[in-house]
């Protein structure tokens, strides 16, 4: 656990002084980063904690978006002030949303949500007068000051993201400790069992995808000024999965998993310099590879890794097995 | 009017119906939800086309062809990408989680070879039949006949298999219960392989049919895989009428909403039907309850 302790605050001091090393565009790079790192956190609490693929989570991202955007582009509001009604509109639609499809299970769930998705972004891109349409939303401005904090600089812009992304860290991971959290997993597991020992099955999954929603919507928000445009073509099947593989190769189950797949999948395709073409034919083949033999993702090799480099003397490796289970 | 847009629903209804059923097919043998289903489809559309412009045959030889090259690509994917994780006890949550991310992992794949291969423009796909029957007020292309009569030529093909022959025997019952068809000695792996060749087959000639009636382009199998989704459901997951008339009754409304509500939002009221559907009836209209 202390090691996790250090890992993280190292991580996190590095990404603080990021934005005064880097330039503009390194910068613009990781805020992207981050941001899709959210977005993939809340996509593994559904997948980890939940245990349910959602591919309707694009769509939360979309309201949230869309819904802050429109109020502040054509009611003037205040970003501070559209932020959390667009967040109340996430929350009340995943909970309506969550009340009629959590009883499905499996693929029925999988399909429903697509077709949710779907649905939305039909409704997105054919209400002309309010989202219009396909052409979509354009000069989003950065978020409004608040509290004498200006963020329409690349970098005030960055921190916001980062204050949002800690936050979500550590709200998350209080969360899975908590006892709505162990239930979560309880109904994971084994959902009958779950019923038998008194959870309320259905309520837990319902709170647990409102959650994961809240945190889709929080990337939402800090989305729409980040790419100052919104248009329906971003929120299709492939935003979700995108989510997903970040997720997957990151470690399913796990809070630095998402983080770790969001960094990867941003800048494995940079640093090679593909051209944007082979992007996703990349995410396809590392899904694929990675479910079939690394389950456990990046988390699960890194693991491997540090037992393995650990192992040799005996004793020790008795010692750390004892640690690991606290 | 009503007549016309009747005539045009069924049209559509059947090409609906042609994809999915190997959807459902795949479903019901292998409990696999194929997200790159649409994409096969797509592909059949290209392997089609690439045989009547590159060769120079006609489409009705071409097609044969066709499907058979998308049945041998459909076998090769399963066993390279999707037995690995089918391997595990097969009804665990796990499983079917890797399963639905591989078949993501292919959606990317290939929508992104055919990019790759095919580039992004749209194409013609053509029949080489002109011509329209005029009966009373409905208007109808000889195209658009051949489509009918190939999906009625393909469903029937399909019940022989799976009602007359012995495969189609075994197919059923591993459909029916896994542990017991292996326990008498069928071999399940080559029984879903020859599900994985039928179901490519059948998407193969709904991506051609569909591409002589619109276009052959990367982007066509994202609407059939949803309409896939949603007859599947209606009709009952795994269920071959359940599909024939899903596919039938999904096209009608779509081309009537569209005519007569709002074109715009005519995908909606699929949708909306779906989510109706799973309230009132979960199992679908022909489906067993659910497991």
């Amino acid at each position: 656990m202390t090691m996790r302790l250090v890992f993280s605050v190292l991580a996190l001091a590095v990404l603080a002084v990021a934005p005064a090393l880097l330039g503009e565009y390194q910068t613009y790079l990781l805020t992207l980063t981050l941001i899709w790192a959210i977005m993939a956190l809340s996509m593994g609490l559904v997948l980890g904690f939940v245990g349910q693929i959602n591919l309707g989570q694009a769509a939360f991202v979309a309201i949230a978006a869309y819904v802050s955007s429109v109020l502040r582009l054509r009611y003037g509001l205040d970003y501070w002030v559209a932020a959390p009604i667009a967040l109340a509109a996430v929350v009340l639609t995943a909970a309506l949303v969550g009340l009629l499809t959590l009883r499905l299970r499996g693929p029925f769930f999988v399909l429903v949500m697509l077709a949710f998705a779907e649905i939305v972004r039909l409704v997105i891109a054919n209400w002309q007068d309010v989202t219009n349409g396909p052409l979509g939303l354009r000069g989003i401005m950065p978020p409004d000051p608040i509290l004498g904090l200006r963020f329409d600089t690349k970098s005030s812009f960055y921190y916001l993201v980062l204050f949002a992304l800690v936050a979500v860290v550590i709200a998350l991971a209080r969360l899975v400790r908590s006892r709505t959290g162990q239930m979560l997993v309880a109904v994971r597991e084994d959902e009958i069992l779950a019923e038998f020992v008194g959870i309320p099955v259905m309520r837990q999954k319902v709170i647990g995808l409102c959650i994961s929603a809240f945190v889709a919507g929080v990337g939402g928000l800090l989305l729409a000024p980040f790419l100052t445009v919104l248009s329906p073509s971003q929120f299709t099947l492939f935003a979700a999965a995108d989510m997903i593989v970040m997720v997957v190769v990151g470690g399913v189950g796990t809070l630095a998993g998402p983080v770790l797949g969001a960094i990867f999948l941003v800048y494995v395709p940079e640093l090679l310099s593909f051209t944007s073409q082979f992007r996703p034919i990349m995410m396809g083949i590392l899904l694929i590879v990675v479910t079939i033999f690394a389950p456990k993702g990046l988390i699960g090799l890194l693991e491997t890794l540090a037992n393995r480099t650990r192992s040799p003397p005996a004793a020790t490796v008795a010692k750390k097995e004892g640690s690991h289970a606290s | 009017m009503l007549a016309q847009q009747i005539a045009n629903g069924l049209v559509l209804g059947s090409i609906y119906a042609l994809s999915a059923l190997g959807f459902t097919l795949i479903f019901g043998a292998a409990r696999v939800v194929n997200f790159a289903y649409g994409e096969v489809l797509m592909l059949g559309a290209f392997f089609t086309l690439t045989l009547v412009t590159v060769l120079d045959v006609n489409f009705f030889v071409a097609l044969p062809i066709a499907m058979a090259g998308i049945a041998v690509l459909s076998v090769v994917l399963f066993y390279t990408t999707l037995r690995p994780v089918m391997q595990g006890s097969f009804t665990s949550l796990h499983s079917e989680l890797q399963i639905i991310l591989v078949t993501l992992g292919l959606l990317y794949v290939l929508h992104e070879g055919a990019i790759l291969i095919w580039g992004t423009a749209p194409r013609s796909l053509e029949m080489g039949i002109e011509g329209v029957l005029i009966v009373g007020d409905v208007v109808m292309t000889y195209k658009r006949l051949v489509v009918i009569g190939i999906m009625i030529l393909l469903v029937g093909g399909l019940y022989w298999l799976l009602y007359r022959t012995k495969i189609g025997k075994a197919l059923r019952a591993i459909a029916q219960n896994r542990e017991g068809a292996n326990a008498i000695g069928l071999n399940a792996d080559r029984i879903v392989a020859f599900v994985f060749a039928v179901s490519g087959a059948m998407a193969c000639a709904a991506g051609s049919l569909l591409g002589t009636l619109y276009a052959v382009d990367s982007t066509m199998g994202s609407g059939p895989i949803l309409k896939s989704f949603v007859i599947v459901i209606f009709g009952g997951l795994g269920s071959v009428p359940g599909a024939i008339v899903g596919g039938l009754v999904i096209g009608l409304i779509e081309t009537l909403g569209g005519a007569y509500i709002s074109f715009a939002f005519k995908d909606v009221f699929t949708f909306l039907a779906l989510i109706a559907m799973l309230l009132l009836r979960p199992a679908g209209l022909f489906g067993r309850a659910a497991a």
